[in-house]
C-alpha cells in the first residue's frame, strides 16, 4: 500500500478509471430501455404539470338554498355565496329535496333560511340560518364550513351596523377590529406554486430509492452480479456506479423539470440560491440511494424489491410534511417524520426557491439531512458489502 | 377455453407466489401496514399552527384578544417578539407559520370608539394550510367584534347587554356536517385509504409477474404449450385478483373495527363493487406488463399509472370538486375517482346501488376495456 508515490497516483488513477468505466456502463444500460426513458420524462416533465392543474381551494362548490322568507334580506344572503368559492345551485322547495342533493354529490351545501327571516331581523329578534354541509370530504367540507360562516357572519354584522345607522364612511367610529391579511411566499395563495413542487420532490424521492434499487437488484436477479463479483472490481466500484448513475439521471431531470415546468409554466418565483438547491438535491438523492441499496440486499427479486420500496416510499412521501401539517400529527409520528430524510429535503426546498432563504436559515436542515444521510448510506453500503463483499 | 387449464395454470402460478416467501408475506403486510400507518399519520386537520405576536400595546385588553389564540387549540403560542422585523425569519425557518401584529394603541383606540386594524402575516407555502389559518383568524376577529358591538351599543343606546348582544349579532349560523358529524379526518381518510391501498399494491404485484416471465424467457414455456391466450392471462391473474380480495377483506376490517369508521351501506354491494374494482386494478398491473420488456421499465410504469394518480386524482388529498377542467378530466381517467365515490357513499353515505349504479357501470366498463386490450396486446407468436 504505501509503495512510491507514482505507484500509489497510478492505483488512484485505475481506481477512478473503474468507477468512470462502470458508470459509463450503468448509463449505457439505461438508455437501451427506451420504455423507462419515456416513463422517467413523463414523471418529470408532464406529470408535474398536471400537478399544477390541481388544487385544495373551494372552487365553485354548489350551494342549494332553501329560502322559507323569500324576501329581500334573504335574497341579499343567498347573493352572497358567490364565485370563487361558492356557485348558487338554484333553490329546492324542500329540506328532502336538499338531502337528496347532497346524497349525490350534486350539492355541497345546503343553506336553509326561516320563515320571517327579514321580519326577526327588523324586529331585533335573533335568528338561526341553517347550514348542511357534506363532510365526506373532510377537506371541502371544513372549508365550506368555515366560508360559510364567515359570509353569513358578516352578513349579521353589516345588518347590526346598518341598523345602528353606521355607513361606510363613519365604520372608523365603531370600536371594531379590521383584520388586515398579509399572506408571505406565495401571496395569492396559488396551488400551482405549491403542487409541482410537492411532485416534484416526489417524484425525485420514488426515483432516488427505486432505481439503485432496481439496477442492483436486476443485476442478482439475472446472475450478471457473478460476473462483476469475479472482476477486480471491488463491492464499492459495483454500487456507487450504480448510485452515482441514478442520481445523474435524477439532476438532469430536475434541471427540466425547474426550468421548463416550476419556472417556464408556472412562475414559481425560485428566490434562493439555484447552485443551494442543486447541492441539497444532489446530497438529498445520493444518501436516499443508500434505501434503494438497502432494500436490493434484502430482495432475491424486482417483484420483492418493488414491495419493499412502496412500503418505504408511502410513508416517506405521506408524512413528511407536504401534505400533512407537522404540528396537527400525533406525537409519535411527529418522532418519526425527523427520521424521513424527505421532510428535511421539503423544508430546504420550499425554503429555497418560495422564501428565498439560504444557509444561515436552513444550516440545521441541511445538518439533519447530512448526518440522516450517512447513517442510510453508511448502512446501505455496509449491508451491500457485507452480502457481496 | 378449458377450465381444467386455467386451474393448472392458477394452480402453478400460486405455487410460484407461496414459494417466494418473502413476496407472499409483502403482499399481506404492505397493504395492511400503509393502511396503518396512514390511518394513523395522515391527518389534514389544521390544528396546533404555531404562531407569534408583536404586541405593541400590552394592555389588559390586547391580552385578552391574544389569548382567545393563545388558548385555541387550533393555534400554538410560540411567544412574542419585539418588532416586526424579528418575524421574518421565523417565517423563514418555519418555526411559526403565522404572526399577529397589534398596533400601539389597541385598547385606547377601541375604548375611545374607533377601529384599529391588527395585522395578520401568514406563510402562504402551504396554500390549503393557509386558507385554514385564515379561517380561524377571521372567526376569532368576528368573535371579538361581536363583544365590542355589543357593549358598544349597550352603552351608545343604553339597553340592557341581554339585548345589545341580540342586536350585535342579529343573524346565528346553526352549522350541520353531514355523513361525518365531527369533521373527523380519520373517517372518511380511513374509508378512502381503503380504495388507496387496493390501487397501489395489485398492480405492482401483477406487472411484476408478468414481465418476469418474459426476462426470464420462461415464457416461451407458455409460447409452445397448447394453453390458449384467454386461459393463460385469466389463469395467471386469478391467483393475484384472489390475494387482493383478501387484501380488501382486510382493509375493511381495519377501517371499521381499528379506526371505528362506520358503515353505513349495504355489504354485499360495497363486496360485489370492490371486487370489480380490485379487478380492473389487477388489470391495470396486466396491461402494463404486456407493453414493457424490462422489470424495471414495469416498476416505473406501475408508478406513473397507480401512485400519481392516486395522490392526485383520487379525491383522496385533493377534493376533485375544486379542480379545473384539465384536473377533472385526467381524474375521469382512472379508476380510482368512481371507486372512491362508492367508499364515501358505503361508508359515511349509506346509499347503495340506485344512487352509485353509474360508478359501479365506469369500473365495470374500465374492468372490460383493460382485459380486452390485454387479450389483444398479448400474442402467443412475438414478432421479435
Amino acid at each position: 500500500m504505501n509503495g512510491d508515490p507514482a505507484e500509489s497516483r497510478a492505483r488512484l488513477y485505475l481506481w477512478w478509471s473503474r468507477l468512470a468505466a462502470m458508470t459509463a456502463k450503468e448509463l449505457i444500460q439505461f438508455g437501451r430501455d427506451t420504455l423507462l426513458l419515456i416513463a422517467i420524462a413523463y414523471l418529470f416533465i408532464f406529470d408535474i404539470y398536471m400537478a399544477g392543474s390541481v388544487s385544495m381551494q373551494l372552487n365553485h362548490a354548489v350551494v342549494v338554498v332553501h329560502d322559507a322568507d323569500h324576501s329581500a334580506a334573504s335574497r341579499e344572503l343567498v347573493y352572497r355565496f358567490r364565485p370563487p368559492y361558492f356557485k348558487l345551485g338554484g333553490e329546492v322547495l324542500d329540506n328532502r329535496e336538499g338531502q337528496r342533493l347532497l346524497d349525490q354529490g350534486q350539492a355541497l351545501v345546503v343553506l336553509d333560511i326561516p320563515p320571517d327571516f327579514e321580519h326577526d331581523i327588523r324586529k331585533g329578534k335573533p335568528v338561526d340560518v341553517q347550514v348542511q354541509v357534506d363532510a365526506s370530504n373532510t377537506v371541502l367540507g371544513f372549508l365550506a364550513a368555515s366560508y360559510s360562516a364567515q359570509i353569513i357572519g358578516q352578513y349579521g354584522f353589516d345588518q347590526a351596523l346598518s341598523r345602528l345607522g353606521v355607513t361606510e364612511r363613519s365604520i372608523q367610529n365603531v370600536p371594531m377590529i379590521q383584520s388586515q391579511h398579509r399572506v408571505w411566499y406565495n401571496p395569492n395563495q396559488r396551488d400551482a406554486w405549491f403542487m409541482p413542487i410537492a411532485e416534484l420532490l416526489t417524484v425525485i424521492t420514488i426515483m432516488a430509492i427505486m432505481l439503485p434499487a432496481a439496477a442492483a437488484v436486476r443485476e442478482k436477479e439475472r446472475g450478471t452480479i457473478e460476473q462483476l463479483l469475479v472482476s477486480p472490481l471491488t463491492p464499492i466500484q459495483i454500487l456507487l456506479p450504480k448510485v452515482i448513475a441514478m442520481t445523474l439521471v435524477i439532476l438532469l431531470g430536475t434541471a427540466v423539470s425547474l426550468f421548463f415546468v416550476l419556472h417556464g409554466m408556472f412562475d414559481v418565483p425560485m428566490k434562493g440560491s439555484l447552485a443551494l438547491f442543486f447541492a441539497v438535491t444532489t446530497l438529498y438523492t445520493f444518501t436516499t440511494a443508500g434505501l434503494g441499496l438497502y432494500i436490493a440486499t434484502l430482495s432475491r427479486n424486482l417483484a420483492q424489491a418493488a414491495m419493499l420500496a412502496i412500503l418505504v416510499l408511502m410513508p416517506m412521501i405521506f408524512l413528511s410534511g407536504a401534505w400533512t401539517p407537522p404540528e396537527a400529527m400525533p406525537a409519535g409520528m411527529r418522532t418519526a417524520m425527523f427520521l424521513s430524510p424527505l421532510y428535511y429535503f421539503i423544508e430546504m426546498g420550499y425554503g429555497i426557491l418560495l422564501k428565498g432563504a439560504g444557509l444561515d436559515v436552513l444550516w440545521d436542515s441541511l445538518l439533519g439531512l447530512a448526518l440522516l444521510g450517512m447513517v442510510i448510506f453508511g448502512f446501505g453500503v455496509w449491508r451491500f458489502k457485507r452480502q457481496f463483499g | 377455453m378449458k377450465i381444467r387449464r386455467i386451474v393448472a395454470l392458477a394452480y402453478k402460478e400460486w405455487r410460484e407466489i407461496l414459494r417466494d416467501r418473502l413476496f407472499f408475506a409483502l403482499a399481506f403486510v404492505v397493504p395492511a401496514s400503509l393502511m396503518l400507518i396512514f390511518g394513523y399519520g395522515l391527518t389534514l386537520d389544521v390544528e396546533h399552527i404555531p404562531f407569534a405576536v408583536v404586541d405593541h400595546d400590552k394592555s389588559a385588553m390586547s391580552r385578552d384578544y391574544l389569548h382567545r389564540y393563545i388558548d385555541s387549540r387550533y393555534f400554538d403560542y410560540k411567544g412574542d417578539v419585539a418588532s416586526e422585523r424579528e418575524i421574518e425569519p421565523l417565517l423563514a425557518d418555519s418555526r411559526i407559520r403565522l404572526a399577529i401584529v397589534i398596533p400601539p394603541r389597541f385598547q385606547e383606540n377601541l375604548m375611545s370608539g374607533r377601529a384599529v386594524e391588527v395585522q395578520t402575516l401568514i406563510d402562504g407555502t402551504f396554500p390549503f394550510r393557509t386558507s385554514s389559518s385564515k379561517g380561524y383568524v377571521v372567526a376569532i376577529n368576528a368573535a371579538f367584534n361581536g363583544e365590542l358591538l355589543g357593549s358598544y351599543i349597550s352603552r351608545r343606546l343604553g339597553v340592557s347587554a341581554e339585548t345589545a348582544k341580540a342586536m350585535a349579532q342579529p343573524v346565528g349560523v346553526q352549522l350541520r356536517y353531514l355523513y361525518n358529524q365531527e369533521v373527523k379526518s380519520v373517517w372518511s381518510i380511513a374509508a378512502v385509504l381503503m380504495m388507496f391501498v387496493l390501487m397501489i399494491t395489485p398492480p405492482f404485484l401483477t406487472a411484476l409477474g408478468v414481465v418476469r416471465e418474459k426476462e426470464n424467457v420462461s415464457i416461451y414455456n407458455i409460447y409452445a404449450s397448447t394453453v390458449t391466450r384467454g386461459e393463460f392471462l385469466i389463469g395467471k391473474l386469478a391467483p393475484y385478483v384472489a390475494i387482493s380480495v383478501i387484501n380488501f377483506l382486510i382493509l375493511w376490517l381495519m377501517a371499521t373495527q381499528l379506526f371505528g369508521a362506520p358503515f353505513k351501506g349495504d355489504p354485499l354491494f360495497f363486496l360485489l363493487a370492490s371486487v370489480i374494482y380490485v379487478t380492473c386494478t389487477t388489470g391495470i398491473g396486466l396491461l402494463v406488463s404486456l407493453f414493457v420488456r424490462t422489470q424495471v421499465a414495469a416498476m416505473m410504469l406501475t408508478v406513473i399509472v397507480t401512485i400519481v394518480p392516486s395522490v392526485l386524482y383520487s379525491g383522496l388529498l385533493v377534493p376533485i370538486a375544486s379542480m379545473d377542467a384539465a384536473g377533472q378530466f385526467e381524474a375521469h381517467l382512472f379508476p380510482a375517482m368512481y371507486y372512491t365515490d362508492i367508499v364515501l357513499g358505503s361508508f359515511l353515505k349509506g346509499v347503495g346501488l340506485e344512487q352509485l349504479w353509474g360508478k359501479v357501470l365506469a369500473l365495470l366498463i374500465y374492468a372490460v376495456g383493460l382485459w380486452t386490450a390485454s387479450f389483444l396486446m398479448f400474442h402467443k407468436r412475438p414478432k421479435s
